[in-house]
């Protein structure tokens, strides 16, 4: 199976970056995904309940990074297992870029699937799997966007001035993205030395919870 | 392998199927002919608490004619649909894609509303409703609702069947003379899920055509209607060189998602194969009546 897809986000590179290692939004917008563990400074675990048709499986996944650039890309190899259900195992790429004041993010995805889930779910499994990344990057997208209205009121804030002008009026709905979203972001301006402190620290969680973000979709393709 | 253990109801009457499905919410599964079900359970790709058994309630049985629409009932089987007199002179088109669901064994449990709720994209009912413009007939406990087809299947066995509802049964319009119909698919053996096919619903007036509905199966999420080579089409004779148009169409609309052993080249090839075999048919049909 191979996954190639393109998103833009409407916030800046580094909100995109941040958000996307942050586990509280990963776990919030992996379909179905119920933790998101750190094991080591590479390696995360992440366990979701994959709903895809008649299968409801459980799955736990690991995922190992590598190749780190902070805010352009990352490389990472997974591997989860379904338990009766079959394992997935594969690699997967993410490449961030700026698009205005927006952020495409780039991502291929090449897997494999093994026992009954590639008999059963074979013939489905692309599908599948573009579903679980159109509802993840639909969920991601909506954590950004209400989050917004919170980084004007920081115009201390230098890391993101785009996030500041993208879109203020997405102040819709969703209160308890909201909260969390909030939380992420209030991270960011404090001052600009912790910042680059934080950076350091969040850039290998980020990376981490893309890494298994991926490897949750892999087990949600099956 | 034996599925995980669950329990067992079987309700008498919808009020308790409905009471039944808002008390155990997701943990609950519906179990009609169970013909994907029960692989799933065995599987243990799913373990449900509870596995609601709706084979005892009689109102989701039968096939009526009501007005203008041929209506089906849910757990009416597929063997029921393909023997039934009344299907084949009112929407032969079911009668035609009926054999090509499995074999036998299967057919003579499985239901035409479990097809419907589940919605395969390769799966042929669905394709069928899509191509005739039928609409799926849902029931919860607040009331009845009609929905489109094509409204009904939305993406990957993903349908607009509400948590609390459930599917009751199906019509399509009847069949009149100037209707034309045909069903195909290709599929390594005869039974397998089909990589691709084709479910044409068209009507004619002589040999014009007014109206040729295409919905493919296998190609996408849901059953995919052509609808841009659906608009070519109308006001044309199906001739010859219009099935070529229809075709070279229907290679630019096409974008089949692949499978583990079909790339979407490959695919989008057979889908045109069923599109050329179907609409020269048609042809030939139309040439022969106005002979």
């Amino acid at each position: 199976m191979e996954l190639t897809g393109e998103v833009v986000i409407n916030a800046a590179r580094t909100r995109v970056w941040i958000a996307l290692n942050d586990p509280a939004v990963l776990t919030a917008c992996i379909p179905g995904c119920e933790a998101v563990e750190q094991v080591g400074p590479l390696e995360k675990t992440a366990r979701m309940l994959v709903k895809v048709g008649p299968v409801r499986a459980k799955f736990s996944g690991r995922i190992l990074m590598s190749d780190v650039v902070e805010s352009e890309r990352c490389a990472m190899t997974f591997e989860g297992s379904g338990g009766a259900a079959g394992m997935a195992r594969g690699r997967s790429q993410v490449e961030l870029s700026d698009e205005g004041e927006s952020t495409r993010l780039h991502y291929t995805v090449q897997a494999s699937v093994a026992g009954k889930l590639g008999l059963v779910g074979g013939r489905m499994i692309d599908g599948a799997a573009k579903q679980m990344a159109d509802q993840f990057f639909n969920a991601f997208q909506l954590h950004l966007a209400p989050a917004q209205p919170d980084a004007d009121k920081l115009p201390t804030e230098s890391k993101a001035p785009g996030a500041a002008q993208v879109q203020p009026l997405v102040t819709h709905s969703r209160s308890e993205d909201m909260t969390v979203a909030g939380a992420t972001v209030t991270q960011q301006p404090t001052s600009k030395l912790t910042d680059d402190m934080e950076w350091l620290r969040v850039k290998w969680f980020a990376m981490g919870v893309l890494a298994t973000a991926i490897g949750v979709w892999l087990g949600a393709q099956l | 392998m034996k599925s995980a253990a669950f329990d067992y109801v079987k309700p008498a009457a919808m009020a308790e199927l409905f009471e039944l499905l808002q008390s155990h919410g997701d943990d609950a599964r519906i179990l009609a002919g169970g013909q994907t079900l029960l692989a799933t359970l065995n599987m243990r790709l799913s373990e449900p608490k509870l596995v609601i058994d709706i084979t005892g309630l009689q109102e989701l049985r039968g096939i009526h004619q009501v007005g203008d629409r041929l209506y089906i009932g849910a757990l009416t089987t597929h063997t029921e649909i393909e023997n039934s007199a009344l299907v084949s002179q009112h929407a032969p088109m079911l009668t035609m894609a009926a054999p090509h669901i499995a074999h036998r064994a299967i057919r003579n449990s499985g239901t035409w509303g479990g097809s419907i709720a589940y919605g395969d994209p390769a799966a042929e009912w669905p394709c069928c409703l899509c191509a005739m413009d039928g609409h799926v007939h849902l029931q919860s406990p607040n009331g009845s609702r009609k929905i489109s087809a094509t409204d009904f299947f939305i993406d990957l066995y993903t349908t607009a069947l509400a948590p609390d509802e459930v599917v009751v049964g199906a019509d399509v319009p009847l069949a009149s003379q100037a209707d034309w119909f045909a069903f195909d698919e290709l599929a390594r053996r005869h039974g397998d899920y089909a990589v691709a096919g084709l479910a044409v619903a068209a009507s004619f007036t002589g040999k014009v055509a007014q109206r040729v509905n295409l919905a493919f199966l296998g190609i996408g999420t849901i059953p995919w209607r052509a609808r841009r080579t659906e608009a070519l089409l109308v006001g044309k004779t199906l001739d010859l060189a219009t099935v070529e148009i229809a075709v070279a169409s229907l290679k630019a609309e096409l974008d089949p998602l692949p499978d583990l052993t079909h790339t979407p080249e490959t695919k989008r090839h057979l889908a045109t194969v069923l599109a050329r075999r179907l609409l020269s048919a048609a042809h030939a049909n139309r040439s022969a009546i106005a002979v």
